[in-house]
């Protein structure tokens, strides 16, 4: 509210800007926006399939989603990225080679990485070749051949990656946040110590696929141009006898909810990473939208409270952010910030000066109508292409979200009122529940960080 | 760069999947047609290709509008692109043209400082802007129905730039941000695409620091931008693409009444961008203070946009570097086991359409101090040679088109339609013919494999590269690095 009487002010002075103002057009009525239609199929063996139709051009992207990665790895840090990556290093009966020929003669490129609950391998081909790209996916997630004679050159793609990853300051906070938010659990490692890749042998990898891949706990999804019978005869018959296996773990990650701060010595560094995380509602939960929303007036888009405070009003940090990282039942709200280092201490009682005011009083409509406006928006892009429903999909299906999550998503997010905004901030985004990592030059920064009133009694591990 | 949405200025994703088109010398002052006269219509694509609806035309003030209709989802991409990349900006005055691109959203004659973006978001839409060799472009995504409400919204910050001391300080201060976020504070921060243009060119135009040395971006005033505003953000020097969910002659007359009544202004000669042919390698090598691990990068001039020699060119490209399955990526990642990738292309800002001037093919990996420049070198030439001797087989030729036609369709069904945008906004700034999209196949096709192994022999000439080597300025620092 002060800004803006106090921008509007800042207009009139300027010559040229009377206070007949041209106004903008306003926009028409909304065109109508219906999601693509679907279609999930289950095999015998326990593999799901969904059918997306969607698109107008002649390709088709599928992705196997399979549900395992880091959660899965106990104390063995980048066990799982290890043994996806080496998936690719050739199958029983095609090599590496043939993998990237195979794709590429289709007109794609197969991809495939571990997250944190998910692996997925996906490949976007031309429609003629969906049955082909149905048969590739299926013989690398199902024939691995492990080749010792390859392993350690990944070992050491992966260790050089980690080199880069510690000396890049950002990286080095994203990972002292982890450590404070999920401690002993595997999604409190993110980076693996030093010398434990090279304990990596296949026997390791090979325990690790047979203990986490198989049937039960891969969806595969489908979405583009392509003719169904077809790609349907070809995923079963690609996928139908593929072992059970275990069902997928279950091991929640349970976010600490106590006040701590860390400081990541990065000594001379012209800039400080910022991290706040604290606990909200995960995406099953019912307050979710309306924290969801709460994040996008706070700072989760280019013209939210906090980033138009440090970047546009103060110039402290070119792109401040955040987000709600839903973590099965650990969901986090994330803000990152890359501050000059002089700034450090500012922009952090600017972020917390934000947040008071937001639990402090509801914002106007006029604020929060925008909001919404433009979360309806980014959810109609995001559902436009067949790799963004094909997200979203995956997304409800980790999460367990009801059939019809999509279609009243909208209304949900229209439904949120200002005065839920202001207590979601109340409830959930608590400084005294929050671990807030600085990564910078200790030494110049350090003092005044820790000086800052929101600190006080804060955990230092 | 204003921005988070979308890929991060700098980053250092390889974009490029197509090729090029014709290069035409751009003329001082372009003649400027009758109002609305179409100047160009698009030719009938060969059977099977790629078909993507193009409608363009010219104001009476010159600006350049092209329409491409698709209502596969109800959302438009708007995208007004101006001929004024970072490649020219004053001497004494590097990383302006980007700073200027952050000052296009401190205000304008009807909308204040982040009222532009409020609009757009506010109306379900996301903004971005970006700086690159030789366009600055602005570009949304928004509702169907916001349509009109962006084109007044673009019009205005092109009728009259509006800004204060205070907005300009500011964005000086975020700019500065971006450097360090991007440059100065990351591992490898700037490599290869700022550093090696340094180095491998000679005309300063092509050699400057594009991001911009910090006191020159703290020398800017707001005298420098009135008259970068007043010489380049023309409308006789800009395209604007709607590309979308419309309705051609609904849109047609808000492109008119908005933009219509916006005075050409004469532009200046563009400056002489040529670079000399290099004439015998040229060695850099420098230190980075936060890179753990040795870097490489080479790079060569690449043949004249538009020719049918960049054709082939981009061809050899895609069988070279592009995709796990290229030559070099299957000897150096996957046999010799240097690098966990190879990096490369034409126009790492972009892709090979996307300029308007003299550009290197670069190449680029993070290795281990094991292995040597000149072993890595060793096989790289040793792959060039082979190309050199012997053309492509016709399968291997073959999956290279593949690969391009999978790429046009991914540029025809994207949802957020921003690389058709790109390509449309360069076809029609750069050549005047958005329709070159649709022949761009065939174009491909023309190309054999012994123009394949001719451009390879002319151009990756050893007397023609240069080479970059990144001193790692750190050892691996300890695990943890004082994390609790």
């Amino acid at each position: 509210m002060r800004r803006r009487a106090a921008l509007l002010a800042a207009l009139l002075a300027l010559p040229g800007f009377a206070q007949d103002r041209e106004l903008p057009p306003p926009p028409g009525a909304p065109h109508e926006f219906k999601l693509p239609s679907r279609e999930t199929v289950r095999l015998d063996n326990g593999l799901a399939i969904t059918f997306i139709d969607y698109g107008t051009v002649p390709k088709v992207t599928l992705v196997a989603s399979v549900r395992t990665g880091n959660i899965d790895e106990g104390r063995d840090t980048w066990l799982a990225d290890v043994t996806v990556e080496m998936l690719k290093e050739s199958t029983t009966t095609r090599s590496a080679a043939d993998i990237a020929r195979a794709a590429a003669g289709m007109g794609g490129a197969l991809s495939i990485g571990a997250g944190g609950e998910q692996t997925t391998a996906s490949l976007s081909v031309l429609s003629e070749h969906a049955p082909a790209a149905a048969a590739l996916l299926a013989d690398v997630l199902r024939n691995p051949r492990f080749p010792e004679s390859e392993l350690p050159r990944v070992l050491a793609n992966f260790e050089r990656n980690l080199a880069v990853a510690r000396s890049d300051p950002q990286t080095l906070a994203d990972e002292a946040l982890a450590k404070l938010v999920f401690g002993e659990h595997p999604f409190g490692r993110v980076l693996p110590l030093e010398g434990q890749l090279a304990g990596y042998d296949i026997a390791r990898l090979r325990g690790f696929y047979e203990r986490n891949f198989g049937a039960r706990r891969t969806h595969v999804y489908v979405a583009g141009r392509y003719h169904r019978a077809a790609l349907e005869e070809a995923l079963r018959s690609a996928f139908g006898d593929w072992r059970a296996g275990e069902a997928a773990t279950d091991l929640p990650a349970k976010p600490s909810e106590e006040l701590q701060l860390a400081l990541v010595d990065s000594p001379e560094a012209p800039q400080s990473s910022v991290r706040i995380a604290v606990p909200v509602p995960d995406p099953p939960h019912p307050l979710y939208f309306q924290t969801s929303l709460m994040n996008s007036l706070l700072g989760g888009t280019f013209g939210s409270r906090i980033t138009t405070n440090l970047r546009e009003d103060k110039g402290y940090s070119y792109s401040p952010d955040s987000s709600i990282r839903p973590r099965r039942g650990g969901a986090l709200w994330v803000l990152s910030a890359e501050v000059t280092a002089e700034h450090t201490a500012a922009a952090l009682t600017e972020i917390f000066r934000e947040i008071e005011r937001l639990q402090r009083e509801a914002p106007a409509i006029s604020e929060l109508d925008p909001v919404k406006n433009y979360r309806a928006g980014v959810f109609v892009i995001s559902n436009s292409s067949p790799a963004g429903v094909l997200g979203q999909l995956a997304f409800m299906d980790l999460h367990g979200l009801p059939g019809d999550f999509l279609s009243h998503w909208v209304a949900n997010i229209r439904a949120v009122t200002p005065e839920q905004v202001s207590t979601m901030a109340r409830e959930f985004i608590r400084p005294e529940r929050m671990s807030v990592v600085v990564a910078g030059d200790v030494a110049g920064v350090g003092g005044s960080v820790k000086a800052l009133p929101q600190f006080a009694g804060a955990r230092m591990p | 760069m204003t921005g988070r949405q979308f890929a991060r200025w700098g980053a250092l994703a390889c974009a490029a999947a197509l090729a090029a088109c014709a290069a035409q010398p751009p003329a001082a002052a372009p003649p400027v047609p009758g109002p609305d006269e179409v100047v160009a219509a698009t030719p009938a694509p060969p059977a099977g290709a790629i078909d993507i609806p193009i409608e363009y035309y010219r104001l009476g003030n010159g600006l350049k509008v092209v329409l491409s209709r698709d209502v596969t989802a109800p959302t438009v991409t708007v995208g007004v692109y101006y001929h004024i990349g970072f490649r020219i900006e004053p001497r004494g005055r590097t990383g302006f043209a980007h700073l200027f691109e952050h000052l296009m959203f401190q205000g304008s004659g009807n909308l204040g400082k982040m009222e532009f973006i409020r609009l757009v978001e506010g109306n379900g839409g996301v903004v971005n802007g970006s700086t690159r060799f030789d366009y600055t472009n602005y570009y949304q995504i928004v509702p169907a129905h916001v349509l009109e409400t962006v084109l007044w919204a673009e019009a205005d910050r092109m009728k009259a730039l509006a800004i204060t001391q205070a907005n300009l300080e500011n964005q000086q201060g975020v700019v500065k941000n971006e450097v360090r976020d991007n440059v100065l504070n990351q591992p490898y921060g700037g490599f290869p695409w700022l550093t090696m243009p340094q180095v491998a060119n000679t005309n300063w135009f092509n050699a400057h620091n594009f991001y911009g040395d910090l006191a020159d971006l703290d020398a800017a005033t707001l005298a420098d931008a009135q008259a970068f505003f007043d010489t380049y953000y023309a409308p006789n020097n800009a395209v604007l693409v709607i590309a979308g969910d419309f309705e051609p002659p609904v849109a047609r007359a808000w492109v008119e009444k908005h933009f219509g009544s916006i005075p050409a202004r004469p532009q200046p000669a563009r400056p002489d961008l040529a670079e000399p042919v290099q004439q015998g390698e040229k060695r850099d090598a420098y230190v980075d203070r936060l890179a753990p691990r040795p870097a490489l990068a080479l790079a060569w001039q690449v043949p004249e946009r538009g020719t049918s020699e960049h054709y082939a060119f981009s061809l050899l490209d895609t069988i070279l570097l592009q995709g796990e399955d290229s030559r070099l990526w299957q000897r150096l990642v996957q046999e010799r086991g240097y690098a966990g990738g190879v990096g490369g292309g034409i126009n790492l800002l972009g892709n090979e359409f996307t300029y308007d001037g003299p550009m290197l093919w670069m190449l680029y990996l993070v290795h281990d101090p094991g292995a040597t420049p000149e072993a890595i070198i060793a096989d790289i030439d040793a792959e060039i040679a082979r190309i050199q001797a012997e053309p492509p087989t016709t399968e291997e030729l073959a999956r290279a088109l593949t690969k391009l036609r999978a790429s046009l369709y991914d540029l025809a069904g994207s949802s957020t339609r921003f690389g058709l945008l790109d390509l449309l906004a360069s076809f029609a700034l750069f050549d005047d013919d958005p329709g070159l999209i649709n022949r761009l196949e065939a174009d491909f096709r023309a190309v054999t494999p012994e123009q394949i192994s001719a451009v390879a022999r002319v151009y990756l000439a050893p007397g023609r590269r240069t080479v970059q080597v990144v001193e790692p300025g750190r050892a691996q620092p300890a695990p943890a690095g004082g994390a609790p």
